[in-house]
C-alpha cells in the first residue's frame, strides 16, 4: 500500500548499481520494503474483519445501491421492482439539472446558510465574553440566553410564522414607528425572514461553544496579560481569540451543515408548495420525492 | 494482498446478493375464494387508519367496539394501527409490500387513492369480491367513483364521506336582504360584494393554505368542462382554468370581497374569521367545521348550503361541464395484495360498511355514511345535514392518476407564486398566464411518468 512511484524508482536504482537491496539510495530516503520492519511485520489484519464487514455493509453497498439506483427509471411506485428498472444512465442527472429548481435550490440554501452562520459568530461570541466575568444573576442570564436553542424548530416555527403573517405582531410594531413592510412570508423579503428567524434560534449554538472555549484559558494568561497592561481589545485580540479558533471553526462548520440540512424551520414557516425565494434544498427534495 | 483484495471483493459480493435477495423476496399471498362464514378463531387482522386528532378517545373506543364485534361473529380481533400523514402511510404501504407483511387493510384519503394505488398493493375488486362485501349496490353511487381507474379495476371500498359545502351567516344575508345563498360563481361575487362593508366582508378565504386554493381552482374548472387531467394531457393552461385563477384573485384584489390579510391565511383562520362574524360565506368547508362554529358567536346564526355549480361567466352549466358540487372528499379502505387473511379482511368491510355501523360511525365523528341507506336514514332526520349529503351525491372524482398528487401541489403553487403580486394589489394576466404555463409543464412531465 505505502509503494509510491518515487519510492519504486528508488529501489529500482541500487539493483542497476549492483549494490545490496535496502541499502540507503541516493534519495536520502531509506527504502522500505513492504511488512519489513518489525512491528509492521505479521500483524494480525483478519482482527479488522468485524469493523471492515460493518463498513462494506453500512456504508459501502448503500453506496454503491445508491448510486446504481440513481442511473435506473425509478419512482416511488415501481421502487419495489427496481431490479427490472430500466437503466437509463445519467438521465435522471440531466433531468435534475435541467428540469427542476435544483441549481437555483442549492444557490438559496447555501447562501442562507452561510449568511446565517456568518452573523451569528459574533452575536455568540459577544454573548460567551459578556457573560464570562462573574456577576450577580449571570447564571440566570446564561441559561435565558440558551432558550433559543432549546425550543423546538417546529415551535420556533409556528411563533414565528405567527408574529411575520400579513398584519401580525411585526407588521404592527412596524407600523407605529411609520415604517410599512410588505409580506414576510412570501415574495423577497422572505428570504431575510428564513435568515432571521434562522439566526435567532440557532445563535446560542456559537455562544456555548465559544463560552466552552473560553472556560478553557488559563487563569494565569488573564493575569499575565493584565500585569503586561494589555487593554481589553488588545487582550482580546492577541491573548483570547487565539484559544477560540478551534471552537469558532468547528462551531461556524457544524452550523453551516445544520443550517444547509435544516428542514423544519422552512417547513413550518413557509409550508409547501414553498415560495420561490425560500425553496431550500431539503424542501424541494421533500416536494420532489412526494 | 491480492488474496485479501479477493476476500474482501468475495464478501461484498456475497452480500450485496443477500440484500437483493431480500428485496426481492416476498411470500406470495394466499388468494381465496370461499364465501362460506369466515372462521378466524385465534387469528388477528391488521388494520391502519388515519389518526383522529379531533376525536382521539373516541377513536380508540370505537377501535375497541369494533374488534369485540368481530370476534364475535369470526373469532378474530382487530388490530389498529394510525398514521399522521399521507406520507407516512405511502412509506408504510412501500415497506409492507417489499417484506411481504404488514396492515391487511389500509384506509385511504380519496384523493390520495389514486397515488396509493400506484404502488400495485391492493387487491382489485371482482364481482365476487363485492359479493362478499354485500353488494357494490349497497354503496352510493357517487362514493365510488374514485374507487378506481374505471369500473373493472376499482380497489377502494367506500367507507365515509366528507363532502365539501359552504357556510353562511343568516343574520348577514337577511340584513343584506338576500333571501337564498348563491348557486352560480358570479352571483357569489354579487352577493359577496353586498355583503361586503367596514371589516365585515362577504368571503372568508385562506390564500396561503396549502391544500384549499387547488379545490376553487378545480371545481371551476371541471364545472366549465376541464377536468385538469385528461386522460394523457394536462389542461392546466386551458382558458377555463385561467377564468377560475382570475376570478379566485379577483376577490381579493378588484372585488374586494375578502379580507386582505387572508392572503397570509390558512384554513383555520378563514373558518376563525367565519367563526367570528365577519364574513358572510365560509366557502369549501365540510360538517367538521360544525363544531368550531357551534361553540362560536355565530352559533344558530349559520347553516350550510351547495357550493356553487355553474362556472365564472356563466348563467347556466356549459355543454361538457359536470355540475361538481364537491371533490370527492371521504375515506376508502384497500385490501392488501400480500395479506394472508383476505377472507378475514372482507368479512370485516363487510362488518365496517352495513347501514348500522355506517351509522354509529356518523354520530360517533360525524362523518357522512357511505351506505345508501344509512345515508338515506339520515337525511329523512336531519334538516341540516340536507345540504351536505346533497353536496356528498353530487360529488365529482378528482381524475384517478397516479399524477394527482402533483398536479395538486402545481395547482397551489400557482397561488403561492403569485401571493406577493396580489399582497401589491393586481396581478396581470400575462403573469398568471406565465405561471400556468410552467405548472402545465410540471403536471405533463408528471402525467407522462405515471404508470
Amino acid at each position: 500500500m505505502t509503494t509510491t512511484t518515487p519510492a519504486s524508482v528508488t529501489r529500482a536504482a541500487p539493483q542497476a548499481d549492483g549494490r545490496p537491496l535496502g541499502s540507503t539510495p541516493t534519495g536520502g530516503r531509506p527504502a522500505r520494503r513492504r511488512g519489513r520492519s518489525p512491528n509492521e511485520r505479521n500483524r494480525p489484519f483478519w482482527m479488522l474483519a468485524p469493523g471492515g464487514i460493518l463498513m462494506i455493509l453500512v456504508i459501502v453497498v448503500p453506496l454503491i445501491l445508491a448510486i446504481v439506483i440513481s442511473l435506473l427509471d425509478l419512482d416511488q411506485y415501481t421502487l419495489r421492482s427496481w431490479l427490472q428498472a430500466p437503466f437509463i444512465g445519467l438521465q435522471n442527472f440531466i433531468e435534475a439539472l435541467t428540469r427542476s429548481t435544483l441549481l437555483r435550490s442549492i444557490g438559496i440554501s447555501v447562501s442562507f446558510a452561510a449568511i446565517a452562520a456568518v452573523v451569528t459568530l459574533p452575536i455568540g461570541v459577544a454573548a460567551a465574553i459578556a457573560t464570562q466575568n462573574k456577576f450577580v444573576g449571570r447564571g440566570l442570564v446564561r441559561s435565558i440566553f440558551l432558550i433559543p436553542y432549546v425550543l423546538p424548530a417546529f415551535v420556533v416555527g409556528t411563533v414565528w410564522r405567527t408574529m411575520l403573517q400579513p398584519g401580525g405582531v411585526v407588521d404592527d410594531a412596524l407600523a407605529s414607528f411609520g415604517i410599512h413592510t410588505g409580506l414576510w412570508l412570501n415574495g423577497p423579503q422572505s428570504f431575510w425572514a428564513l435568515i432571521l428567524v434562522q439566526i435567532w434560534s440557532s445563535w446560542p449554538f456559537f455562544y456555548l461553544l465559544v463560552l466552552a472555549g473560553l472556560q478553557a484559558v488559563d487563569h494565569e494568561v488573564h493575569e499575565a496579560a493584565a500585569i503586561d497592561g494589555a487593554l481589553w481589545w488588545t487582550k482580546l485580540r492577541y491573548v483570547i481569540f487565539p484559544y477560540l479558533r478551534g471552537p469558532i471553526a468547528l462551531a461556524v462548520i457544524i452550523s453551516f451543515l445544520h443550517n444547509i440540512n435544516g428542514f423544519t424551520l422552512p417547513f413550518v414557516l413557509f409550508g409547501v408548495p414553498a415560495p420561490q425565494d425560500v425553496d431550500v434544498l431539503p424542501v424541494l427534495t421533500y416536494i420532489t420525492s412526494f | 494482498m491480492k488474496a485479501r483484495h479477493a476476500l474482501v471483493a468475495v464478501a461484498g459480493i456475497a452480500i450485496l446478493g443477500l440484500a437483493l435477495q431480500g428485496c426481492s423476496g416476498g411470500s406470495t399471498p394466499t388468494a381465496s375464494g370461499s364465501s362460506a362464514a369466515v372462521d378466524g378463531k385465534g387469528k388477528s387482522i391488521d388494520v391502519m387508519v388515519a389518526a383522529n386528532t379531533l376525536y382521539p378517545t373516541q377513536q380508540k373506543q370505537w377501535f375497541q367496539d369494533v374488534s369485540d364485534r368481530f370476534e364475535k361473529t369470526t373469532g378474530a380481533t382487530v388490530k389498529f394501527e394510525t398514521y399522521a400523514s399521507a406520507n407516512d402511510e405511502l412509506t408504510k404501504i412501500q415497506t409492507s409490500v417489499i417484506s411481504g407483511q404488514g396492515p391487511d387493510i389500509y384506509n385511504l384519503g380519496t384523493t390520495f387513492t389514486p397515488t396509493a394505488n400506484a404502488t400495485g398493493a391492493f387487491v382489485t375488486l371482482t364481482d365476487a369480491d363485492w359479493d362478499k362485501l354485500g353488494g357494490r349496490d349497497k354503496f352510493l353511487p357517487a362514493t365510488l367513483g374514485i374507487s378506481g381507474p374505471d369500473k373493472k379495476h376499482e380497489v377502494g371500498i367506500p367507507f365515509a364521506s366528507r363532502p365539501f359545502v359552504m357556510a353562511y351567516n343568516t343574520e348577514l344575508l337577511k340584513a343584506a336582504g338576500i333571501d337564498k345563498p348563491a348557486t352560480t360563481w358570479d352571483e357569489l361575487t354579487a352577493q359577496s360584494k353586498k355583503l361586503t362593508s367596514g371589516d365585515t366582508y362577504g368571503m372568508a378565504l385562506a390564500y396561503a393554505d396549502s391544500f384549499d386554493p387547488w379545490k376553487f381552482i378545480w371545481a371551476m374548472s371541471i364545472q366549465a368542462g376541464n377536468p385538469i387531467l385528461d386522460g394523457k394531457k394536462a389542461r392546466v393552461d386551458d382558458p377555463t382554468t385561467l377564468k377560475a385563477y382570475e376570478t379566485y384573485f379577483n376577490w381579493l384584489t378588484k372585488d374586494k370581497v375578502v379580507d386582505r390579510q387572508a392572503i397570509g391565511w390558512k384554513n383555520a383562520q378563514a373558518v376563525a374569521a367565519f367563526a367570528a362574524g365577519k364574513a358572510a360565506y365560509l366557502p369549501m368547508t365540510t360538517s367538521t367545521s360544525k363544531i368550531s362554529l357551534d361553540s362560536s358567536v355565530v352559533a344558530g346564526k349559520y347553516a350550510y348550503a351547495l357550493m356553487p355549480t355553474v362556472p365564472p361567466g356563466e348563467k347556466s352549466l356549459p355543454k361538457g361541464g359536470k355540475a361538481a358540487s364537491s371533490i370527492l372528499s371521504g375515506d376508502n379502505m384497500v385490501i392488501a395484495k400480500y395479506s394472508k387473511n383476505q377472507d378475514l379482511a372482507f368479512a370485516l368491510m363487510k362488518q365496517l360498511t352495513s347501514a348500522s355501523a355506517q351509522e354509529e360511525y356518523n354520530r360517533l365523528f360525524g362523518d357522512l355514511p357511505t351506505n345508501a341507506s344509512a345515508a338515506k336514514k339520515l337525511e329523512d332526520g336531519n334538516e341540516q345535514l340536507v345540504p351536505i349529503i346533497d353536496s356528498s351525491s353530487k360529488s365529482v372524482g378528482t381524475p384517478f392518476s397516479g399524477a394527482w398528487g402533483d398536479t395538486q401541489l402545481a395547482l397551489v403553487n400557482v397561488v403561492v407564486q403569485s401571493i406577493p403580486s396580489l399582497s401589491n394589489g393586481s396581478i396581470s394576466e400575462s403573469e398568471i398566464k406565465s405561471k400556468l404555463a410552467s405548472a402545465q409543464s410540471t403536471v405533463q412531465a408528471s402525467l407522462d411518468k405515471a404508470k
